[in-house]
Formats: C-alpha cells, sequence, structure tokens
C-alpha cells in the first residue's frame, strides 16, 4: 500500500460499529445455518426432491444393514430354490434357483455399488469442473492446449476404453472401478462447463473482482463456481447414473471380474437361468432391475431439487429472511405476429 | 420538422377529448387473484392524432398499461375494465370482448406497438426485409405493395431502403434497428402507435433525431402515438398531452404545456425538479426522496403520501380521485388534495434563471477550477496518458490474413490526457465513440496497443518494475471501477457481507472478521444503506438498483483507491435517484481523497457531476477527444461542432426552448469505425464543414480566449479553413 492512503483509512467512518461484532458462537451457529438448516429447508420443500431424499436414504439404510451385519450373508442353498416374492416372509424378495436369498444378495452389494457411483461421479464432475473452469476462465494458449487434450479424449470410444482398461486392470476395488468406468466422462462435461464459464467470465462481477486483484483460484472458487453449481450438480448425478448403468452393463456381459454376487450379476445370472422366459424365475430377474432403476430415479429427483439449494432467491423466500424487492419486469408481450 | 407549430391547435380545449381513438375506463391488471394491482383503475382518453406522452418510474405499471391497450397482458395478470377503440368510420370496438382472430388482426393493423430492445425483437437469422415480408403475409396483405410501402416508410427514417432491408439485424447499428422496428411496426399502416420506452436503449443524441423523425412520421401518416418513458424531458419535446404515472395509477394529466410549466401534483412537481438538466442552477436540482412502491405494498390513502412533503392526515386515508383542476377549462387532471399548496410551496427550479451563467452566479466559474488548467502545473499527475491508442483486429479468415491488411477497429486513437489527484474528468460521446476503452485503458483493464499510461510516473503495463517502489499491486488496487449495471456487478450467489469482505482482504490481509464486519458496516451506514445490519446478510436481488449501486461504491471505496471509473455508473438508475447517487459519489471524493473519471452520453449528467466536482468535460469522438474544457464554458460556449450536437441532444424544459429545431448534424448515423472519415473525423457530419475539414486532421490545440482545448480548425482564425468551400449540405455562413 502507498503511504497516503493510510491516513484515509483512519477517518471516522471506522467508529460507532459495535453492534456488528460477532461472538464465535455466533458464527458457528450463522455456519449451521448458512450450510446445513437453509440447504436441507429447501430440499425438503420440493415434493420431488422429498420422494428423492426418501428414495436415496433407503439405500444408504441398506448399506448400514449391511455394514452393520443385520441381515444374514447370502450363500447357496440357505432356502428353497426360486421361491417368489413373499412366498416365505422369511426371503421377503424370493430366492435364486441355487436357493440364495434376493434381498440378502441385493443388500449385500449396496455398499460396493454406491461406493463406486460416488467415485465415479465426483472422479468425472471433479475433473471436468476443474479443466472446464480453467480453460474457460483463462482463455488464450491454456484454454487451447486444454481443450485440444479434451477433443483428444472425446475421440476415444468409451466403452471399449473402458473395457480394455477393466481387462487390463481387473478393478475389485470399488473407488478404483468407478474412476475407470468414467475414465473420459469428463471431458465432454468439461466442455460444455468451459462454455458456460464463457458468459460468466463477461459479467461485470468478475471484471469487478480482477480490477481488485483477486487471485484467479479465488475468482474461480468464490465467483463462477457458485453459479456453475446447479449445473454442475444435475451432472453430477448424470455421471452417477452412468457410473451404474455401465458397471452393470459390464457385469451383465462378463467383463468385469467379481468375487462374490452384485446387482449385474445377478441380473447375468437370472438372464442365464431364462428368468426373461419362464414366470418362475422372472422375479430373480425384476429384483435386481427395481434396485437399478430406484437408485437412479431417488438421484434424479434429488438433482432436480439441488437446482433450487443453490438459488439465492428460493434461499431467501423458503428460509423466512427479509422479503425480496419485487422487481416488476418490464413485461415484453412478444408475439403480436 | 415544423409540424410542431401546429400542435397547439390539435391540443383539445373543451373537457373531454372530441374525437377520442380510444377510450379507457376503469382498467385494472390484477395478480394473485385479485389482491396485487400493476394498474389500477385507470381512466383516460386518448386523442386522435395526439401523442401522448406517458412518464413513470421504473416499476409504477406504464408497460403494464402499454400492454393493457392491446389487451396483452401477460399471464397470469387479469386484465379487467372496458377499453373501446373508435374507428375512423364513428364504428366502436370493445377491445376486451374480441376474439382471438380478431384481436390479431386489431394488433398491428390498429394499434401497433414498438418495444425498447430493437435487438431482441428482430429475429437475428432472418433478414429486415424478411421480417417485413412475412408481417404482410401473416396478415393477409399484398407483399410488394407492403413492400413499397415501408421502402417509403425506411426513407422517411433516414435509412437506405434497399440496404436496409436486405441486412440481417446485427448488420445495423442499435438506432438503425430501432428505426427499422419502427417502420415495421408501421408496415401495416395502423391508426394508432405505442411505444414502450422505444429509445431507453440509445443515446441522447439518436433518442433526438428519431423523436424528430416520429415527429414528422406521425403527421405523413396521421398516427396517434403513446409514447411511454422514464425520461421526462425527452417526451416532452414531443407530446401534446402528458400524463404521469406513479405507482399503477395516473397522479396527473394534461396538456404538455400545463405539465411541465404549472403542474398540479407535486410528484411532478418533484420530478421535473430532480431532473437534471442544462439550464437549472445546480444548487435547486433535488432528489425525491424513497423509491416508488412495490405492487404488493401500496401505501394507504394517497400513493405518493410517504414522499410527498406535503402530506397531511387527509392523505394517509383518503385516495384523491384524478379530478379536472378547478380554475383550468382545459381537461388538466390530477389526483392530489392539496394541488393548491402544491404549486405554491414547490417552485420549478428551471425556467427562472435561464441567464444565471451570463450573470455570473458562478462568479468565482472559470478562474478558480484546481483541476482543469491550472492543475497542469501541480506536480506530477495521477495519472498520464500520452498518445493511447487502442485497437481491435478483427478475427481473420485464412485467406484474408495472406491478401490484406487486417481491419483494426480504432476504439481509441491518440488520446493524451492527464489526471490530477483529486480530479475529476467525464467523458462524453456518443456509444461506439471509445469511452468506455478509453476509461478502462486508463485504469489499466485493457491494454494499450500504442502509447502509455502512467501511473504515478511509473509505466502501467511495464513489467520490470525494479526501478519504481510502486508495486503492481498497489496499482492494481489504486484504481477501482463502478459498472453501469448495478445487477450484473455484484454476484447474485454472495451476501452484501461477503462481497464487501472481498476489498478487505487485499488491503487489510490481517484484521479480524469482526474488524472487517465493522469497517464494512460503518461505511454500508456511510454511503446510505441503514440500517446496515438489515442489509449485511441479503443476497443482491434482495436490494433495489439504488441499494445495489451503493454497495458498489462501497466496494470500490473499500479498496482505498486513488481512482474510480464510473462507467455510466448512474444511467441505469432511477432518475428520481441519479442526483442523489451523484451527490454521495461527490461527498465520497473529497473524503476518501480519489480521482474519479465519469463516463456519460448525457451532458445533463456529465455537467451535474463535472460542475459539482470542479471537473473538466472530455467530449469524444470516434475515438478522439475533441473538445475539453470546464463544463460552464463547453455548454454555454462550445467550440467544437460536434459539442454543439451533444448539447442540442440533450433535452431541455424550457417550454419556448422546447420546440426543438432540426438537429444541427447532417448525417443521424456515426461512420464506421473500422474505416473512420479522413480528415476531421466529424466532416461527414459536421455542419459547417469545408473542403479544408475532409484532407486535414486537426490537433487538439489550446482555446485561446478560454480554458480548455478543442480540436477544430475554426479556433484557428489563419487556417485555410476559412478560404475552402463548404461541403455539400454545409452552410456557408457558419456564424
Amino acid at each position: 500500500m502507498a503511504t497516503e492512503t493510510d491516513a484515509s483509512e483512519e477517518i471516522d467512518w471506522r467508529s460507532d460499529a459495535s453492534s456488528a461484532e460477532m461472538s464465535p458462537r455466533e458464527r458457528v451457529r450463522e455456519l449451521y445455518r448458512r450450510w446445513i438448516y437453509e440447504p436441507a429447508v429447501i430440499a425438503w420443500s420440493d415434493g420431488r426432491t422429498r420422494i428423492g431424499i426418501l428414495i436415496l436414504s433407503v439405500y444408504v439404510l441398506m448399506a448400514l444393514v449391511e455394514l452393520l451385519g443385520l441381515w444374514r450373508e447370502p450363500s447357496t442353498n440357505q432356502a428353497g430354490r426360486l421361491l417368489t416374492p413373499f412366498e416365505s416372509m422369511q426371503y421377503p424378495l424370493g430366492t435364486t434357483q441355487s436357493g440364495v436369498d434376493l434381498l440378502a444378495l441385493i443388500i449385500d452389494s449396496t455398499p460396493f455399488i454406491l461406493l463406486m457411483v460416488l467415485a465415479g461421479g465426483v472422479w468425472a464432475t471433479g475433473i471436468a469442473v476443474v479443466v472446464g473452469t480453467v480453460s474457460g476462465y483463462k482463455g488464450g494458449t491454456v484454454d487451447t492446449v486444454i481443450t485440444s487434450i479434451s477433443d483428444f479424449f472425446m475421440a476415444i470410444p468409451g466403452l471399449p476404453l473402458v473395457i480394455v482398461l477393466a481387462l487390463a486392470f481387473s478393478p475389485e476395488n470399488p473407488i478404483f472401478l468407478g474412476v475407470i468406468l468414467t475414465i473420459n466422462y469428463w471431458a465432454g462435461l468439461g466442455r460444455s462447463i468451459r462454455s458456460q464459464v464463457l458468459s460468466i467470465r463477461e459479467a461485470s462481477y468478475i471484471e469487478a473482482a480482477r480490477t481488485m486483484g483477486t487471485s484467479t483460484p479465488r475468482i474461480l472458487l468464490k465467483d463462477v463456481l457458485p453459479n456453475l453449481m446447479p449445473y454442475v450438480m444435475v451432472n453430477f448425478v448424470l455421471a452417477a447414473r452412468y457410473t451404474i448403468f455401465a458397471s452393470v452393463g459390464l457385469y451383465f456381459i462378463g467383463v468385469l471380474p467379481y468375487s462374490g454376487q452384485n446387482w449385474g450379476v445377478t441380473l447375468n445370472n437370472a438372464y442365464n437361468q431364462g428368468g426373461l422366459f419362464t414366470m418362475q424365475a422372472f422375479h430373480w430377474l425384476l429384483v435386481p432391475i427395481v434396485a437399478i432403476v430406484g437408485l437412479t430415479f431417488g438421484l434424479i429427483l434429488v438433482s432436480q431439487g439441488l437446482d433450487r439449494v443453490f438459488n439465492p432467491q428460493v434461499r431467501t423466500r423458503l428460509t423466512g429472511e427479509s422479503e425480496s424487492i419485487e422487481e416488476e419486469s418490464d413485461t415484453t408481450t412478444t408475439g403480436m405476429m | 420538422m415544423s409540424i410542431d407549430s401546429s400542435s397547439g391547435d390539435r391540443t383539445v380545449s373543451g373537457g373531454v377529448v372530441d374525437d377520442p381513438i380510444l377510450e379507457i375506463s376503469d382498467t385494472s391488471v390484477t395478480y394473485n387473484d385479485g389482491e396485487t394491482y400493476v394498474l389500477d383503475n385507470v381512466d383516460v382518453s386518448i386523442d386522435r392524432r395526439e401523442v401522448l406522452g406517458i412518464v413513470g418510474e421504473s416499476g409504477s405499471g406504464k408497460s403494464m398499461f402499454a400492454s393493457a391497450l392491446l389487451d396483452a397482458v401477460p399471464d397470469p395478470g387479469v386484465l379487467t375494465g372496458e377499453i373501446s377503440y373508435h374507428r375512423e368510420d364513428g364504428s366502436t370496438v370493445d377491445v376486451l370482448e374480441l376474439s382471438d382472430e380478431e384481436l390479431r388482426q386489431f394488433r398491428w393493423e390498429e394499434v401497433s406497438m414498438v418495444f425498447q430492445g430493437a435487438m431482441s425483437s428482430f429475429n437475428p437469422t432472418m433478414k429486415i426485409g424478411t421480417h417485413f415480408a412475412e408481417t404482410l403475409k401473416t396478415h393477409d396483405k399484398n407483399v410488394s405493395e407492403g413492400l413499397d410501402f415501408a421502402r417509403g416508410l425506411l426513407e422517411n427514417l433516414y435509412l437506405e431502403p434497399d440496404r436496409v432491408l436486405d441486412s440481417y439485424p446485427h448488420e445495423l447499428s442499435g438506432g438503425m434497428q430501432q428505426r427499422a422496428l419502427i417502420a415495421l411496426s408501421m408496415v401495416l399502416n395502423p391508426e394508432v402507435l405505442v411505444m414502450d420506452e422505444p429509445t431507453a436503449a440509445l443515446d441522447l443524441l439518436m433518442q433526438r433525431s428519431i423523436l424528430q423523425l416520429l415527429d414528422s412520421l406521425q403527421a405523413e401518416y396521421d398516427l396517434t402515438i403513446v409514447f411511454i418513458t422514464h425520461d421526462l424531458p425527452l417526451v416532452a419535446s414531443l407530446a401534446d398531452r402528458m400524463a404521469i404515472i406513479y405507482a399503477f395509477q395516473f397522479a396527473e394529466i394534461g396538456p404538455r404545456d400545463e405539465i411541465i410549466g404549472d403542474s398540479a401534483h407535486p410528484y411532478t412537481r418533484a420530478l421535473l425538479n430532480a431532473t437534471p438538466n442544462l439550464d437549472a442552477p445546480l444548487g435547486e436540482m433535488q432528489p425525491i426522496e424513497g423509491e416508488g412502491p412495490a405492487p404488493v405494498n401500496v401505501p394507504s390513502g394517497c400513493r405518493f403520501h410517504p414522499r410527498c412533503p406535503l402530506a397531511t392526515e387527509k392523505c394517509r386515508t383518503v385516495d384523491p380521485p384524478l379530478t379536472v383542476l378547478e380554475g383550468f377549462d382545459s381537461e388538466h387532471r390530477a389526483a392530489c388534495h392539496h394541488w393548491k399548496e402544491a404549486r405554491e410551496e414547490i417552485s420549478l427550479n428551471f425556467g427562472e434563471t435561464k441567464e444565471w451563467f451570463e450573470a455570473g452566479e458562478p462568479a468565482e466559474g472559470p478562474d478558480q477550477l484546481p483541476s482543469g488548467q491550472g492543475a497542469d502545473a501541480k506536480g506530477s499527475p495521477l495519472l498520464s496518458l500520452d498518445d493511447v491508442e487502442v485497437h481491435f483486429t478483427k478475427e481473420q479468415g485464412l485467406i484474408e490474413r495472406f491478401s490484406s491488411d487486417p481491419d483494426a477497429v480504432r476504439a481509441v486513437d491518440g488520446v493524451s490526457l492527464d489526471i490530477q489527484e483529486q480530479d475529476l474528468v467525464c467523458l462524453l460521446g456518443e456509444s461506439g465513440c471509445g469511452k468506455t476503452t478509453l476509461g478502462k485503458t486508463m485504469i489499466g483493464l485493457q491494454r494499450p496497443t500504442g502509447g502509455s499510461i502512467e501511473y504515478r510516473g511509473r509505466d502501467v503495463w511495464d513489467a520490470d518494475a525494479s526501478d519504481s517502489d510502486i508495486s503492481d499491486e498497489a496499482i492494481r488496487s489504486a484504481l477501482q471501477i463502478i459498472h453501469q449495471d448495478p445487477g450484473s456487478a455484484l454476484n447474485p450467489n454472495r451476501r452484501i457481507v461477503d462481497i464487501l469482505s472481498e476489498p478487505l482482504r487485499h488491503t487489510h490481509p490481517n484484521i479480524s472478521t469482526n474488524e472487517r464486519r465493522s469497517r464494512i458496516y460503518s461505511l454500508l451506514e456511510r454511503v446510505g444503506i441503514t440500517p446496515p445490519d438489515d442489509f449485511m446478510d441479503r443476497y443482491p436481488h434482495q436490494l433495489s438498483g439504488g441499494e445495489k449501486q451503493r454497495v458498489v461504491l462501497a466496494r470500490a471505496l473499500l479498496m482505498n483507491p486513488d481512482a474510480i471509473l464510473a462507467d455510466e455508473a448512474i444511467s441505469a438508475v432511477d432518475v428520481s435517484l441519479r442526483i442523489e447517487i451523484m451527490d454521495l459519489m461527490l461527498e465520497l471524493q473529497s473524503e476518501f481523497d480519489t480521482s474519479f473519471l465519469f463516463i456519460s452520453h448525457d451532458l445533463s449528467n456529465a455537467r451535474y457531476f463535472a460542475e459539482h466536482g470542479n471537473g473538466r468535460i472530455a467530449v469524444m469522438y470516434l475515438g478522439e477527444i475533441v473538445e475539453i474544457g470546464s463544463p460552464e464554458r463547453l455548454i454555454h460556449d462550445p467550440r467544437h461542432p460536434y459539442t454543439e450536437v451533444l448539447r442540442w441532444a440533450t433535452p431541455n424544459l424550457e417550454i419556448d426552448a422546447m420546440e426543438a429545431e432540426d438537429p444541427p448534424i447532417r448525417e443521424i448515423d456515426v461512420p464506421d469505425p473500422v474505416d473512420p472519415p479522413s480528415g476531421c473525423r466529424f466532416h461527414t457530419r459536421c455542419p459547417v464543414a469545408r473542403e479544408a475539414c475532409r484532407k486535414e486532421h486537426p490537433d487538439l490545440r489550446e482555446l485561446a480566449d478560454a480554458d480548455g482545448k478543442a480540436a477544430c480548425f475554426r479556433e484557428d482564425p489563419t487556417h485555410d479553413y476559412w478560404d475552402s468551400e463548404p461541403l455539400e449540405g454545409a452552410e456557408r455562413q457558419p456564424y
């Protein structure tokens, strides 16, 4: 700082500011309100999101049941063969041809699937956000280099690449598997985030931040990213969905290695045993399908509502903060032709 | 364009309108099942072939009135009441009873509308001509006859019909697009033209030119025009009658001369006093306190009472009706209990002291300017621009790259300017003249392609700073900006307290959160946001336009800058608040010891700002400064013909001066900055240009007998100019 500016700091606008003080306790409460209470209220206020949250909590519950060992482990001949659902309340979802409890099968692989889905989503969107915001905001040579690299990745056909990688690495760790499945998912997503950033970077508040000398990472984090969040969240869910579908598909065609059974493997077995053609084995096919569709559906419903969590207007309206200024938009009535 | 002389005869003399074309009675527009009124019981008649100017602040329901006239209120608004349209042949149409098909024909063929943004009204993928053809086809008209009619219209609007019809919207400038849009709305030869802020996005000069054209169009095509705007002085030059709309109701309506010269409603009078204009003494311009109400909480009784200086108990409880005022036999109506007091107690500030400049009211005027001239001797300047050039190169195709020189837009071309500590400079010019680019170059946001900028003697773009004790960071934080649109200058996702913490992180990285909060708190209070407690945790969308602009100002000030660029900083703010914001900026300038660069296209705003802050006004044209000087001298004794044009373009509330003469320019449109005219760049439009102007480029030179500088040969009594021939269309005898 140049020296003479110090003088102006001492003028009287600094004084009489006691009411602006915040105690540490208040600050903790403020943080809680801002990051936990408000998002929860907004998410819960929307019917679809509420259903989505309920569906997802069923899956989390199943994972907890598995981790705490509250349900029996699946094993062959633990029950009668091809029991239909609700035939015996002991095995509510029925059994397979080899007498394995289907509910136990589904529960058994839930933690694995959830972990894989999370890893796939975080990896794909994480890389895409970094790549997209940096190349979109910086422009110039940085942009050209990053864009060229992602063009290259986009040009590689995804499915064969994943199959080759899966065969080469035989991933059994769910996190590693999630990453492999979405190995080139980031490229396309990064491209579309980049185009969003291109319009945001022209906003006056970005220029104002630059004029203040704010560093690029901080501008990206504080000014660019929050405006992208709805878009990023929706794409996180899409990436997660892609991960489930890819894993199930690859298990189904038997490319991925497996030690135990999981949803995809169950699907494969059921199909091979004629689940599609005989009514007796149909439930065997149906149960994993419902598990997969339910998880995807829950994710999609939640993503709809996350859009609102990041909207400051919805936020202030729902959490009962001070009123908005109603700005009557100068409504243009088009379409006179 | 002299038809306005007959406007007095057209104005109705009886108590009612003689030959109304549109009668609107008891019309309301409601939302939320009738809970919220955005247009409340409006009762007004529009005379055939009159120009009715409707003035209101943003959010006062004036656009809703326009939509209501066409029964085009957007859902879920509900329109009730009665709107009758009287055809020329005497038959009457009830607009609200029309079927969809009849309504479709009624719109555009009988009543047509021109919207604000020409850029969004045209389809960018269709040629202008296609728009005309489509409209004609949709309304089952003969296309070739219609296009001939359109050509005539375009010609009357000073456009080349064939060129315009054959271009895409983006190939035309904003002013040309707006004029093409006016022609498009008139292509079916409607009786009534409803214009909703048709010129708001344009420069003053273009606005005034379009208004002149409208005036002649109105006479030629027998139009009735309803002109809706927030800009009172602008429409005053065109209108026969004027209506003032406040909080979804008409506050006052009457003949133009009476509204301007003898208005009865306190709001009208306050609005007139709040309008910056060139003739009023500065001290008497007053802002109107407060802001217009939102539709959800309209005050009881008279809607204006919270802001009215004359409000009494009666005003708080009884809503005054819009009645004919006694003592006026014309149809001048106002909704006020105390209109007699209003006329006595709120005196209008213009017109009384027209001679103030000559009378020497600011006696210390030109001699006492600390900036302007005398400041040059005051040691090293804060910012010093030397022959700065900013050229933008257009993208080129592969083949062009080999064959031709790149097309460069010369946004700024050879500007030299010194800015002192605590200085104030207003850059004035039409859009596209490079004033924003020059401003951004001055504060180091735009790298110049030629010349140099020095901050306290250090070159801003000199990467090697080892020989100077001023670091890059210091320069960066010393030069701040206030943007035009406060709405986009604040990140919608951050709270006010977070937004304002950002500058403090740079200036005082080590202070505690509480200290930071208390600084923000007291500065918010200082810029007039009270109580700060309520605002700290708000998001920008919870602030009004004026409040946002104050927050933006606070953010710039928290950096402790040496210079602030205010880029059209008040043009997005409501008229009644502009003076308040300008006063605030001026007060804070001395408190915080900064310089201001104020960019504007409006001479009256620039004058207010520069005169109060003892600054200079620099007039820019096509990338060059053509005249610079103190506001007093610039306004009353302009030396460059372009300054005179701008002065003409500035609306005036003087009734006698209002019947504006033809513009003192030969061309309405600005030449293409890619290929600026040779010699003096203004010669293509200059009314007094001569052959010499085409050949030789005038330099900016000190005026011999006044302060400031001007770039015109006419300042040199010995120049060849005086012996050369006038250009085509230019005057032979300039004085």
